[in-house]
């Protein structure tokens, strides 16, 4: 039987709250103690776990998507495609082939499917790729998106299946799973929130960080899922004390609060996690030891 | 100058867009010539409204936004033949087949609004509709310019199709003919919306930190600012982070000779005035970061007269 690895998803909705911060070192800490750990880059557009390991993108897999091709020896131009495509990603002038537009294209492949005569045929392009790597005992699942193409959605896709099938092997057996996904709160956030057991929101004590909170807060919960916060630069005077009221009337469960500290930047600018170093109770700084306090909170929660 | 679209862009996010924006939008709402537009297009997580509110005059205006097209079973004309399951129509896995009552559920979230289902279905037993995917609210803000903005419906799919509708309603506001600035908030990453935002603007600012993951991600944005033939410059906030990192950074801005508009240093008073939700140049004008950006909306200025 296929051992479940329980699977974390990291997200945040406002931009640099710090998600990779806590993903990395979530997923070092779980190393450390012995758990087979597997890291997934779900900001396709811009992945960086890899960077703050200090690793290095090697092997890749393509990520294909669909583009119609059309037979000219084949098409009749009689329009049938044109006329039943919603984005219309295909152009059809009376007495002429269609032609794609790409750019449009949701890769329906109703037009292949629908041609009357067999015209179109699926091609592919590639959209972006999925690379896979071991960096400081951490498998690292990374999805990345080729400039210029939109369809992240496809990318998410392909790292969700290439993990399915991973766990499905059962060449390794995974205990942990965690997921950094991108800001926002659109499909490819959502579409990973949908895979986990446990999603952990990472926010900031100011009134943007609060704004986008309640609004992760909401699609976590159009979810179903169960989830606990975790306030980064919670050091951060101003909005604080309104911030921490919030959180208390909106009755959200704290997994621990992340200082401002010199120690974050620095083992984010060299690429070695904060937690990858064991350090005595001397040597710890306030971030150190807010993480250690995270990592047991996350562990009673998961009940690893 | 005449009507020009400058948009702020990081690849990264948290690296500085909105802190740059607000602080832009309140220099130049005093610029009576500009008579500038501001939009927000960051429409999964707008927060340029919270540092520029609404004005106590003006009443914010909503419209609700339709840009996202859903399927919807339609159970009489349903024959229970279960071909749209058997036959895979659905490409995006959004019909699944309800084996108790034999019917097909089509999932909203999951939904791309494709109409194949529609096409394909010998019964029609599907049909498309236009669903509202979100709001598009504006209002004159503090500083006495209009401000526009996005927010997605949660689990519309729709993000990179609003940023254009924001961006159209704000040529067809009344505004507009007045206006020789518009200035844009954008998302981050660089995928649809930022994509979507990119088109038909004059001049991109891409903000960045000397941290290899604001490095990295200025790198990719900028791959795709090229692709748009768009002239750019580079703002560099936090410039003084006590980084390792600082070294290699500033070597690959010397060796690109990208154009630099300005190096914002660290200084406590821009996150103070972000937790009191203000620009940091009405916040605290004479603070070394309020000095650097004033000097970074003159160099735009300077830069935006080639227009």
């Amino acid at each position: 039987m296929v051992k479940n690895p329980k699977i974390i998803c990291v997200t945040g909705g406002k931009g640099g709250t710090g998600k990779t911060l806590v993903a990395v070192n979530l997923a070092t800490m779980f190393k450390n103690e012995g758990f087979k750990t597997i890291l997934i880059d779900g900001d396709s557009e811009n992945p960086n776990t890899y960077l703050l390991l200090g690793g290095k993108l090697g092997i890749r897999e393509s990520v294909p998507f669909f583009k119609p091709s059309i037979n000219e020896n084949k098409c009749t131009k009689c329009g049938i495609c044109a006329d039943n495509c919603v984005p219309h990603a295909l152009l059809h002038v009376k007495d002429s082939f269609p032609v794609p537009i790409l750019a449009v294209c949701s890769g329906c492949k109703l037009c292949f499917k629908i041609c009357p005569t067999v015209a179109i045929e699926p091609d592919y392009k590639t959209i972006g790729w999925v690379y896979n790597l071991n960096v400081r005992e951490i498998e690292l699942l990374v999805g990345e998106l080729k400039p210029g193409e939109a369809r992240s959605a496809s990318i998410i896709e392909a790292l969700i299946e290439k993990l399915e099938k991973k766990v499905q092997e059962g060449k390794e057996e995974y205990d942990v799973v965690i997921i950094d996904t991108a800001p926002g709160a659109h499909c490819d956030v959502e579409e990973l929130i949908e895979k986990a057991d446990y999603v952990i929101p990472v926010t900031e004590p100011t009134k943007f960080g609060l704004s986008d909170l309640v609004r992760i807060n909401e699609l976590i919960s159009l979810l179903h899922k169960d989830f606990r916060v975790i306030i980064n630069r919670s050091t951060l005077l101003g909005y604080k004390n309104q911030f921490f009221n919030e959180i208390k009337n909106l009755n959200l469960e704290i997994l621990g609060r992340i200082p401002l500290h010199e120690e974050v930047v620095n083992s984010y600018c060299i690429g070695v996690p904060l937690m990858e170093d064991k350090k005595s109770q001397e040597e710890m700084g306030p971030a150190y030891k807010a993480f250690k306090d995270i990592y047991e909170n996350v562990k009673k929660w998961i009940e690893i | 100058m005449d009507k020009v679209v400058v948009g702020i862009v990081s690849g990264k996010g948290g690296v500085g867009k909105t802190t740059l924006t607000a602080s832009i939008a309140a220099l130049a709402s005093k610029d009576h010539d500009l008579n500038p537009i501001i939009l927000d297009c960051d429409v999964d997580a707008p927060n340029l409204s919270i540092i520029l509110p609404n004005n106590s005059e003006s009443q914010p205006q909503t419209k609700d936004a339709y840009t996202t097209i859903k399927a919807s079973f339609i159970l009489e004309k349903c024959v229970h033949c279960k071909q749209c399951i058997d036959e895979h129509y659905c490409e995006f896995n959004a019909i699944s087949w309800d084996k108790r009552n034999e019917i097909p559920i089509v999932d909203f979230l999951k939904c791309e609004g494709c109409g194949a289902c529609k096409t394909l279905c010998p019964e029609h037993a599907f049909d498309i509709h236009s669903v509202k995917s979100g709001e598009i609210i504006s209002y004159e803000n503090k500083f006495g310019s209009l401000l526009i903005y996005g927010k997605t419906r949660l689990g519309s799919t729709t993000s990179g199709k609003l940023v254009s509708e924001v961006k159209e309603f704000a040529k067809s506001s009344d505004h507009y003919k007045d206006s020789n600035l518009t200035l844009i908030d954008g998302p981050p990453g660089i995928g649809c919306p930022v994509i979507s935002m990119l088109s038909g603007i004059n001049y991109i600012i891409a903000i960045t930190e000397p941290t290899p993951s604001g490095l990295h991600d200025l790198i990719r944005i900028l791959e795709l600012v090229k692709q748009f033939q768009i002239p750019f410059s580079i703002v560099v906030n936090k410039a003084n982070l006590k980084s390792p990192f600082q070294k290699k950074f500033k070597k690959y801005i010397k060796k690109t000779k990208y154009k630099i508009l300005g190096k914002i240093d660290f200084d406590y008073s821009i996150p103070e005035a972000m937790s009191y939700a203000e620009p940091v140049v009405t916040f605290a004008p004479d603070s070394p970061a309020s000095i650097e950006i004033k000097k970074i909306y003159k160099n735009l200025k300077k830069q935006l007269n080639n227009f």
